[in-house]
């Protein structure tokens, strides 16, 4: 309770950062940073197990999806297509005192329906996958010159 | 580990808060050897180019920024990760020889080696 009443209310700073450094506790604090960081940004559990953060952007002719994985094993990874939801599959090796062990993620993603499926690639770079799925012909903006009378 | 301890000072939070994007912490790990510390930090988007690794005043910085990648006129529709810059401060007593840290970043995944100096070797003394 003291604890709480010798330091500003913690609880109106709404940036994860602002919890830092207020704990003495490292791994505490750690934790909370955490636990913070990914309430804020609203999705759960990211990397700590399954889940990873992932982003949709769209252009003109492909819709992007990008997806966090740090230190995913390249042969590993595996991005599929099925029923119209695209399927990220990943693993990572995590050295621990007790030797090597395989981190699994995996995570599916709704697409939409304009998606060229036979065209889909992908790349991997600093961590991040990026896959790339073209936009049908009939889906992509179109001018069309109309004449006024 | 009671050789790290955490710690971002007051000065570089009020910097931080503002910049357009407030850094965020990246998650980490500390293992000890008997030779050396070892330290992963997941920076996914770093390359080695946005990377910069400090050490002053026993206190261990790494700021990564995010290399980001989208083509231009690209909208997003839904996020979930961030473009913020990483940033972690850890401190440590001066057991470690700051001279032969060793880093290495590869797909987004930081790892540094903080050798031990030769005083905080555990040593086995010989019986005469």
């Amino acid at each position: 309770m003291r604890y709480i009443l010798t330091h500003p209310d913690t609880r109106s700073l709404a940036p994860a950062a602002a919890f830092s450094g207020r704990l003495a506790e490292a791994g505490l604090e750690n934790q909370l940073d955490w636990l913070f960081g990914t309430a804020l940004t609203g999705f759960p559990g990211l990397a700590q197990g399954g889940q990873f953060p992932v982003d949709l952007y769209q252009d003109k002719d492909n819709t992007y999806v990008r997806a966090e994985l740090p230190g995913a094993t390249r042969d590993a990874i595996s991005v599929e297509i099925v029923n119209g939801s695209l399927s990220i599959q990943a693993s990572r090796k995590s050295k621990s005192t007790e030797g090597e062990e395989s981190v699994w993620f995996s995570r599916l993603i709704s697409l939409p329906d304009d998606v060229q499926a036979d065209k889909v690639s992908a790349s991997y770079e600093n961590g991040m996958l990026t896959v790339t799925l073209p936009r049908t012909e009939e889906s992509k903006p179109r001018k069309i010159n109309v004449a006024i009378n | 580990m009671s050789f790290f301890s955490t710690f971002i000072n007051p000065a570089s939070s009020v910097r931080a808060e503002s910049d357009q994007h407030p850094p965020i912490r990246p998650r980490f790990e500390v293992e000890e050897t008997d030779a050396a510390y070892g330290l992963t930090v997941f920076l996914p988007g770093v390359s080695k180019e946005g990377l910069e690794i400090t050490d002053e005043d026993s206190e261990l910085c790494i700021r990564g920024k995010r290399a980001t990648a989208m083509p231009s006129g690209a909208v997003a529709l839904h996020r979930e990760s961030s473009d913020a810059p990483y940033e972690l401060a850890l401190t440590h007593d001066n057991t470690v020889d700051t001279g032969k840290i060793v880093a290495e970043i590869r797909d987004g995944v930081l790892r540094l080696s903080l050798p031990k100096a030769e005083s905080a070797k555990p040593r086995k003394i010989a019986i005469s």
